[in-house]
């Protein structure tokens, strides 16, 4: 059965169904929050108008390139492996997922799978693409290297233009990934380079942080159980820097991000956000939660200009409503299967 | 802006990317544990020293006499002239270093050396402008080139003692014998012997040689280094350094040269050396008024004021000295650590120290410096060891302090260093300044690294022997009490002796206990500094069990007034240093012999278990992990057996004995963090949740920072009812600013909650959800709460 989203969603949904599109989005340091908030609230609410008419679904491509010795190809594979996990689960179908790794993923595997989305994916559709493994960078062209010859940046660059989805994500966790952060970047698409150029060679870890903040809720800072490319981005880069305090070494990698709205992209949905709901009632006290939230966000707006006392019982009020509300959805859903 | 220099070499043009370190770095690198060292002499280039080599340009000389008289402005002329003139590179070197140009001299030194490629004089002068900045790797370089050039160069060889010396490294005393041997007339070569038994605490030897060196004074070079010496022996033989403001030795430098200041900064020197610091002030303070443009003094007192905690004082010299000397990377490096002053957080704290037989109850000032940026994060922790290392060090030493103490912690090591030494890259972990303590703070090294909690309990150890002495207190008591103490009531007891120490007992290179300093100050083979804490540590656990523990303090409380160990070991414990030795040899052949005649065995079955658990044969690795065990259970280093039974015991389904055998560990001052967090883990498996939470709160005091940690204690400690401890986790927790904020408020709002305080419970809750409005278990809680308000 292919997955809906209820609950916390984002707003590009599956194709093949009509949807109530809800989502809880985290302000980012791009947006102010409250400027943010208002757009986003105005989003859900077309959102929901337009629950009807819209059909999106989602692609998740994951490439674990060239490990070069038997320690990495077999951590690049885990990592992959994992990745997979949430990506089915995000687009709901086995095959939305696209997963090329070990001797699979070669040059014209990559290139097919890439065609392949492009040919399928749609304009509302969300397209995920997430290469894991070594790149490398003379100065001048990044290479993804993968079993026989290697992908350069600019020939990648094309594949991902050729997609017509406006919602992409491209998650570069390679070894100088940074060099192509530039030259990918496009109106409405998200990337994310594990360093912050081409100078930085080592071996990265953030493919090992992105996996675990998308396959368990330790990422999920507002606690949704969704995990937006903020969240995840967030979660993985203070997780590599801790790793490298951890061993008192100089990092030798730095993640980078730009696109616009990573608080609003979904790259995962665990626990209750992963449940499939038809029902009327509850779509209903969905669409009221999503009103508390609203009102929610109005409170907090006002902090500011409210003293302590007033703020935290205005507060206090709408947190109470939105915990009743959210009692009476639990009880009317059972709880979800998967709780990673 | 003053940009971050880790050597003057840099700015004085290196062509070579030699490693560089000062002689705390080669002092201290193989030293395992924290402690007091000689510091203080690596500050800003020295004023340049008297040339004694026969080889000095003669056109120098007239020059010369004017700058020994201290008639600076004719002096300063004169160098110049010969700077412009038609003179060889080495004159002009020699006269641009005199007027303190070192880069220029620098630059004429190359010159000088590329014309000639075998000139062995301008190559062992070149090294000496090297070693007045401290810049010892090339110094060192230099003098190897000029003595393949010509092996038995004297000067050269001498040139080459002096480094060593400087290093405290134990060969400059064999190559200074030998060339004392070959000509025993080499005035500098004595005084160089003089110089290092007064490090040494030899002052008779100090004295021969300075006698010596007076015999072979040559009057064409002044006696200003021989009358200086003369009045640091005068010093280190008790004189009142106030009094040395009028020593006779002091009066004859200034006679002299009415503007040398070195007199006085030589002296201050020494003081700092024995870690004396209040009294080196007012001597630095009168180097400057003698000589107000020796920057290197105002260097030192800016370095010795920061000790003594008057940071605006200690900038206004650093400041001068900067001026004068802009390129002394330990001025530079220490100005540039004060200009991040505003980072540091201060707290204080009135500690009552309770009273005893005899002692009412007092107070003292604890100040915690420590970054702002994990300042809330540390201080419960820091705060709770310092406090309790001053009470226990006070009922157990007799001795209350009076003056505010402070600990500072660096979460960068080169802060840290710069602080402690003004130079980037020492092996240290910690040092005492008296009522000061400065130290690695746990972030500031790889996780596992450390156990900071013992660094401050060892350091902490220093500040009241130290403090109980005057500073009296050779090195080895300090270290051996503080070593002592670590296994006796720190935060991991257990007597910890290590694997090369055994080596080191096994060939007979202990020390005896009247020499024990030199292991320290001048150590003669490459871990011998760590044995030697580790055999002061046992010196004090034989008095502990010989004669008993109140012998050791007042072994300490000898040295209320100078006097020598051997006078101090009789005078406490009647026997004579050699019966001591002996005494302490039975000792520990008793509790070591039986390790030390199957040391080969342990190791045998120490790394057959290690390998075993490599190639996960677990089966394999049980026997000999339990074999090494008994014969040395004191390994609890990062080989241990411990750990590899435990994982052996596990991986073969026997969780309880991997749980024994984790607990032994405990036990003997094992603390690695993932083990202990494994052991904590598997005892909270086996519902022993209070050992469970017991094993996970001591990780604190070997890696506080780690996020999970907290909240599993967090957790653990509320479920026992022990809320005001599990606030205090979820409160490091949030301090922490770890990824997800609204856990640590959840934790606060039902510690807070559980201890009846219902207002800030439900702050703490409302933040919690204000971060994570969905957060189900808070939204239970608010519920709960407002249900509990209505009834």
């Amino acid at each position: 059965m292919r997955r809906g989203l209820l609950g916390t969603g984002h707003w590009a949904l599956a194709r093949r169904k009509r949807r109530v599109l809800l989502f809880w989005p985290a302000p980012s340091a791009q947006y102010p929050a409250a400027l943010f908030r208002s757009v986003v609230w105005l989003l859900a609410a077309a959102a929901l108008l337009l629950s009807a008419t819209t059909r999106a679904a989602t692609y998740s491509l994951i490439v674990s390139g060239l490990g070069g010795e038997p320690e990495y190809e077999k951590r690049f594979v885990e990592q992959a492996d994992k990745l997979a996990v949430a990506a089915r689960q995000l687009t709901g179908s086995e095959t939305g997922t696209i997963v090329l790794s070990g001797a699979k993923a070669d040059r014209e595997s990559v290139r097919r799978a890439l065609r392949d989305i492009a040919a399928k994916a749609g304009t509302d559709d969300q397209v995920i693409v997430t290469l894991i493994g070594h790149g490398s960078f003379d100065g001048d062209l990044y290479r993804l290297n993968l079993p026989g010859p290697d992908l350069t940046a600019a020939e990648l660059a094309a594949l991902f233009d050729a997609i017509p989805a406006r919602q992409q994500l491209i998650v570069n966790a390679t070894s100088a990934s940074g060099a192509v952060i530039e030259q990918w970047q496009r109106d409405r698409r998200i990337v994310i380079t594990a360093t912050k150029g081409g100078g930085e060679k080592t071996a990265t870890r953030f493919a090992e942080y992105w996996s675990v903040a998308l396959t368990t809720l330790e990422a999920d800072t507002n606690k949704d159980d969704v995990i937006t490319v903020t969240e995840a981005y967030d979660y993985a880069t203070r997780k590599v820097a801790e790793s490298f305090k951890a061993e008192a070494l100089l990092a030798t990698e730095h993640a980078r991000i730009a696109g616009a709205e990573p608080a609003r992209f979904q790259v995962a949905r665990l626990g209750t956000a992963a449940r499939v709901t038809t029902d009327p009632a509850v779509n209903a006290m969905y669409a009221e939660r999503v009103r508390i939230e609203r009102e929610f966000d109005g409170v907090r707006e006002r902090k500011a200009a409210l003293d302590a006392d007033n703020y935290y019982d205005e507060l206090e009020g709408v947190l109470v409503k939105l915990a009743l509300l959210q009692r009476q959805i639990d009880a009317a859903q059972p709880p979800a299967g998967v709780q990673p | 802006m003053r940009k971050n220099q880790s050597n003057r070499i840099e700015r004085i043009e290196r062509k070579e990317g030699e490693t560089r370190y000062s002689f705390l770095c080669a002092l201290c690198v193989v030293c395992g544990y924290s402690g007091v060292l000689l510091l203080g002499l690596a500050g800003s280039a020295t004023a340049q020293s008297i040339d004694y080599d026969p080889r000095r340009p003669d056109e120098l000389r007239a020059c010369d006499e004017d700058y020994y008289r201290g008639r600076d402005s004719v002096a300063r002329e004169c160098y110049t002239l010969l700077i412009n003139g038609p003179y060889s590179a080495v004159t002009r070197a020699e006269a641009a270093w005199r007027n303190g140009d070192l880069q220029r001299a620098n630059r004429f030194f190359r010159e000088a050396v590329r014309s000639n490629q075998r000139l062995i004089h301008a190559r062992v002068r070149w090294a000496r402008l090297y070693l007045s900045t401290h810049q010892y790797a090339d110094a060192q370089k230099l003098l190897r080139e000029a003595l393949e050039l010509s092996p038995n160069d004297t000067y050269g060889r001498l040139a080459l003692a002096q480094v060593y010396a400087d290093r405290f490294e134990g060969q400059a005393r064999t190559l200074l014998n030998e060339l004392l041997q070959e000509d025993d007339a080499l005035f500098e070569a004595h005084l160089l012997a003089a110089r290092m038994a007064l490090e040494d605490g030899r002052l008779d030897d100090a004295d021969k040689a300075l006698d010596r060196a007076a015999k072979r004074a040559d009057s064409k070079f002044p006696p200003l280094e021989l009358y200086s010496a003369r009045a640091t022996l005068d010093l280190a033989r008790g004189r009142d350094s106030a009094a040395m403001l009028k020593n006779s030795w002091v009066n004859r430098a200034l006679n002299y040269n009415p503007q040398y200041g070195a007199v006085f900064e030589s002296l201050a020197r020494f003081e700092v050396m024995r870690r004396r610091y209040g009294e080196a002030t007012p001597l630095l303070r009168k180097a400057v008024e003698v000589q107000p443009s020796l920057w290197s003094a105002h260097a030192d007192l800016g370095a010795n004021l920061l000790r003594l905690g008057d940071i605006d004082a200690a900038r206004q010299h650093l400041q001068l000295a900067y001026e004068g000397d802009p390129y002394s990377p330990t001025t530079v490096n220490t100005l540039r650590l004060l200009d991040r002053v505003d980072e540091i957080q201060t707290s204080s704290t009135q500690l009552t120290l309770p009273a005893t037989a005899g002692t009412p109850a007092s107070e003292v000032e604890l100040r915690l410096r420590l970054h702002k940026k994990e300042a809330a994060a540390l201080h419960p922790y820091v705060m709770e060891v310092a406090r309790d290392s001053i009470v226990t060090f006070s009922q157990r030493y007799g001795y209350r302090p009076t003056r505010p103490l402070t600990v500072e912690l660096y979460p960068e090591h080169d802060d840290f260093a710069v602080r402690v030494a003004a130079l980037p890259g020492i092996g240290l972990l910690g040092v005492t300044f008296g009522d000061l303590v400065v130290m690695d703070s746990p972030s500031g090294r790889a996780t596992g690294d450390f156990h900071w909690g013992t660094t401050l309990w060892h350091e902490m150890a220093h500040v009241f022997t130290l403090s109980m002495t005057d500073n009296r207190v050779p090195r080895w008591l300090s270290e051996g009490v503080s070593v002592f103490e670590e296994w006796r009531t720190g935060p991991t007891p257990g007597v910890v002796i290590t694997p090369d120490v055994l080596v080191a007992m096994r060939e007979q290179r202990l020390l005896p206990v009247a020499d024990l300093d030199s292991g320290f100050i001048r150590p003669q083979y490459p871990n011998q500094v760590q044995v030697s804490y580790a055999q002061a540590g046992l010196i004090c656990l034989f008095i502990e069990q010989r004669w008993g523990f109140a012998q050791l303090p007042a072994l300490v409380r000898q040295f209320e007034r100078e006097t020598t160990t051997r006078a101090a070991v009789e005078s406490t414990l009647k026997i004579s240093a050699e019966e001591f030795d002996r005494g302490f040899q039975a000792f520990l052949q008793q509790r070591y012999g039986n390790v030390l005649a199957r040391f080969d065995e342990w190791r045998r079955s120490s790394q057959s278990a290690g390998k075993a658990i490599m190639a996960e044969q677990w089966q394999e690795a049980i026997e000999p992990a339990r074999a090494a065990i008994a014969i040395y259970p004191e390994d609890i280093g990062p080989a241990s057996p411990y750990p590899l039974l435990a994982r052996a015991m596990d991986k073969t389904g026997r969780r309880d004995e991997a749980i024994d055998a984790l607990l032994r560990f405990r036990a003997m001052g094992g603390w690695d963090p993932a083990a202990l967090r494994e052991l904590s883990q598997w005892l909270e498996q086996a519902n022993r949740t209070s050992e469970a939470s017991e094993v996970l709160a001591a990780v604190n005091y070997a890696d506080p920072l780690n996020a999970a940690q907290h909240r599993t204690l967090g957790e653990q400690l509320l479920a026992a009812g022990r809320p005001e401890e599990s606030l205090r986790e979820f409160q490091v927790l949030l301090a922490l600013d770890s990824h997800d904020p609204a856990m640590a408020h959840f934790g606060m709002a039902r510690a807070l909650r559980t201890q009846g305080d219902a207002v800030a419970s439900r702050r703490h809750l409302l933040e919690a959800l204000e971060t994570a409005p969905h957060y189900k278990p808070a939204q239970a809680l608010l519920l709960q709460m407002i249900e509990e308000r209505t009834e």
